[in-house]
């Protein structure tokens, strides 16, 4: 591989481009493709093969030939309401699997960088923050404060566009009373449904990163049920 | 649904290459049977036979490294090394699950 090809999947990862690798096994020559690029040289005859590839989000060699083709997805988008204890465990344990964390908290105290040094918080109400936060169904909602006035918009938003994982955290109590209230705001017990609270899988833990770690492990398993 | 469960070994990759290190790059490109890591599973080596990362349970990742000595020696681009179950022979190196995998090795030049 030539340093050129790596320094641009580099930056394309970084600027969280989809794209493939495509090697030539036999000489070792390689190309970044992105979706819409023809590929040049002697990869070019294999233009409609290595575009099936990525669609179907494949790694592989292309049937009765050389080539390999890597293929480069964008990170499940995962959004934290509330900068707390156990959001700061999130990060660390996202990091190395790869979600794109973004943290929101209105709560100037909580949203402070010296309690989460890598993230940028952002530092409005749900509803604010929404709007420069493109979200559809691939996108995964952890709501922490346990505070209706920060947990509900969000869970709001996340239920009206259908996020694959909504989870909230809060006691069983604390759980029923937050259903009951989107009852009362028009969702249906469906809806209500599938938002997983109290939130994680039963590990039995109870410190901050034991929590961490059981929210992360529905959240992995979730992503991969779909 | 799937996520991209990146291990960022290529990140790595390019952070030997600026502290002038050899890296040469090591990919799974085909499995058979139950091979313990999936295609494009990767692992980085470099002169001194440092490596990050990996393409199998650490059942290959030796005569991996091994075979990246002799990239670099030779000065070779790239070269294709298959593993297949283990046999009797305590000193071959194989894969103890059953299955068989392909690495493809390529220098970053």
């Amino acid at each position: 591989m030539n340093i050129k090809t790596l320094e641009q999947i580099i930056k394309n990862k970084s600027s969280k481009v989809e794209f493939a690798i495509v090697t030539n096994l036999r000489n070792g020559e390689s190309q970044v493709f992105e979706p819409g690029q023809k590929l040049s040289g002697d990869f070019d005859k294999f233009q409609k093969e290595v575009e099936n590839f990525f669609k179907s989000k494949k790694n592989g060699i292309i049937e009765n030939s050389d080539i390999f083709i890597e293929t480069y997805i964008r990170p499940v988008k995962v959004i934290i309401v509330g900068a707390v204890h156990i959001a700061q465990y999130l990060v660390d344990f996202a990091k190395s699997l790869n979600f794109e964390i973004s943290i929101i908290d209105p709560r100037g105290y909580f949203a402070t960088s010296q309690r989460f040094p890598d993230l940028k918080i952002i530092n409005k109400w749900p509803d604010e923050a929404f709007k420069n936060i493109e979200t559809n169904e691939n996108t995964a909602l952890i709501a922490l404060t346990h505070d209706p006035k920060i947990d509900d918009p969000a869970l709001q938003h996340a239920l009206k566009k259908k996020f694959y994982y909504i989870g909230a955290l809060g006691s069983k109590k604390t759980h029923e009373n937050r259903c009951q209230r989107l009852k009362d705001a028009g969702f249906t017990d469906e809806q209500i449904k599938s938002i997983h609270g109290p939130i994680g899988i039963k590990l039995g833990g109870k410190s901050a990163p034991e929590i961490a770690l059981s929210i992360i492990a529905q959240l992995v398993s979730e992503t991969y049920n779909k | 649904m799937r996520n991209s469960f990146d291990e960022k070994i290529l990140d790595e990759a390019l952070d030997w290459i600026k502290t002038n290190q050899k890296v040469v790059l090591a990919t799974v490109i085909q499995t058979w049977g139950s091979s313990p890591r999936q295609v494009g599973s990767r692992m980085i080596v470099n002169e001194n036979g440092d490596f990050s990362g990996s393409v199998s349970g650490g059942c290959v990742e030796t005569a991996v490294v091994r075979e990246c000595l002799d990239l670099i020696k030779e000065n070779k681009a790239c070269k294709k090394i298959e593993f297949k179950v283990s046999n009797e022979s305590a000193w071959e190196v194989g894969l103890a699950c059953g299955g068989e995998i392909a690495v493809y090795l390529e220098q970053v030049n």
